[in-house]
């Protein structure tokens, strides 16, 4: 059954859990998923997408892009396809409780995996799982995340897809933090304009 | 210690970046992606932020306001190296300069952090964040556009070559060099040229690029003396065209 909301279809999300379904990506270049830390020891937020030709390129783009108006700490970028995703949930309904899950839970391979707690809002990291395969993260994923209030999305990503900026790099967080010349808020222009007109009013 | 040398040495470093910063800024809106237009722009603005910062230093040692030095001097009391006054040309050659500046800053600021006058060593540790960025920003590109197509290699290598001469101006050395480095303010120019053939030459040897061989190239000096091409005035004259409508009006 298709949605009336456009976006629910658009993100091809069925009822079911189905490792084949993942995000889209669009026709230019390749995209990819950008989450910001804004300070030391906060969760890894979603801030949006990057058109990038590969993914050094999206990380290097996506630093200014998403950070140059603000200080923060970390940054990573994920290729859009390859994070998995589950249904979206209605009114307050949590996803998990909707999901029969069979993935393989035992296995070496570490995956990261990000709620959306919030309609409208961004999906936030909560923390890594190990498991044999996408659905086995999801499944462990239920017993160790889901907690408080519902979720209404689960992103699912192998920790290997992820890029981040090496940590003998961390230093290019550490910028001037006078960054007010940046906004156009801050040239106060409209007082000076006021006195012109009148000026010439006269 | 020498204050001459000292401010000398401020403007300088504060010149390279205020003038490149504009030259950058230049290609706001014609950038080659979105993506990339906006991160160039953001790096020209941290550079115009920097020179801010160190003509706030020069106004310290007794020189005028930072707005003044910026905008009030006409070209032959600029000391910026002539490399960063060129015009833009294709993105190439201003990717090739953001490349071969840039890296010789981060070294420059590296080592000013070691300076034995306080407030520089400061700021110039407060600054590598900013630069080291702007040094990804370059090798990422020169990596992977020097071993793209024949085109991208053919454009890269020529503006390379064009580049190198006027490069090599950055590390003019200056009459009070000897004071500097006595005075433990800044480990000279000579210094500073030896790291950064080292690291240009680093990154330069993971592409199809070749690097001509350095003591072979005849540097273009005069920028530091404040002997400029030809660019330099009108880039000034821009700059501050609006400002030059009213010069008493308040801002």
């Amino acid at each position: 059954m298709e949605s009336l909301d456009p976006r629910i279809n658009r993100l091809k999300s069925k009822a079911e859990w189905d490792e084949e379904i993942q995000k889209s990506a669009m026709d230019q270049f390749e995209t990819y998923e950008v989450f910001i830390q804004i300070r030391e020891n906060r969760p890894y937020e979603h801030v949006g997408i990057m058109h990038a030709p590969n993914e050094e390129m999206a990380l290097i783009f996506g630093k200014e892009q998403y950070s140059r108006r603000y200080t923060c700490t970390g940054i990573f970028v994920v290729r859009t396809d390859h994070v998995k995703i589950t249904a979206f949930s209605e009114n307050e309904e949590n996803i998990y409780e909707h999901m029969d899950l069979n993935g393989i839970q035992d296995g070496g391979e570490s995956f990261e995996i990000f709620h959306l707690k919030k309609r409208g809002k961004q999906h936030i990291h909560v923390g890594k799982v190990e498991a044999g395969d996408y659905e086995g993260a999801l499944s462990v994923s239920a017993n160790l995340y889901n907690i408080g209030t519902p979720v209404y999305n689960v992103w699912v990503v192998k920790t290997s897809d992820i890029l981040s900026i090496p940590p003998e790099d961390k230093m290019i967080w550490d910028t001037l933090p006078e960054k007010k010349f940046r906004d156009a808020m801050a040239y106060k222009a409209g007082d000076k304009i006021k006195e012109f007109k009148e000026r010439n009013q006269k | 210690m020498n204050v001459e040398a000292l401010k000398d040495l401020l403007y300088k470093i504060a010149d390279d970046q205020l003038i490149l910063g504009h030259r950058n800024s230049e290609w706001t809106g014609l950038g080659p992606l979105l993506e990339e237009d906006i991160a160039f722009s953001s790096m020209a603005q941290d550079k115009v932020g920097q020179s801010y910062a160190f003509y706030q230093l020069l106004e310290q040692l007794g020189e005028q306001k930072p707005d003044t030095i910026a905008f009030h001097r006409s070209a032959e009391n600029f000391k910026n190296c002539q490399l960063v006054e060129l015009p833009n040309q294709e993105y190439d050659f201003s990717l090739i300069r953001h490349f071969l500046f840039d890296k010789a800053e981060l070294l420059r600021f590296e080592l000013l952090s070691q300076s034995s006058y306080e407030p520089l060593a400061l700021l110039s540790k407060k600054l590598l964040g900013e630069v080291r960025y702007h040094v990804m920003h370059a090798d990422a590109f020169i990596k992977q556009l020097g071993s793209a197509t024949e085109e991208s290699i053919l454009r890269l290598q020529t503006s390379l070559n064009e580049a190198l001469p006027y490069a090599l101006g950055i590390f003019e050395p200056s009459d009070l060099e000897m004071d500097i480095i006595n005075d433990g303010i800044f480990a000279g120019e000579e210094a500073l040229k030896e790291r950064w053939i080292e690291t240009v030459f680093t990154t330069i040897s993971k592409t199809e690029l070749n690097l001509a061989d350095i003591d072979s190239i005849t540097p273009i000096y005069g920028g530091r003396r404040g002997i400029h091409t030809e660019h330099l005035q009108p880039l000034l004259n821009e700059m501050t065209e609006v400002l030059n409508l009213d010069p008493s009006a308040e801002w």
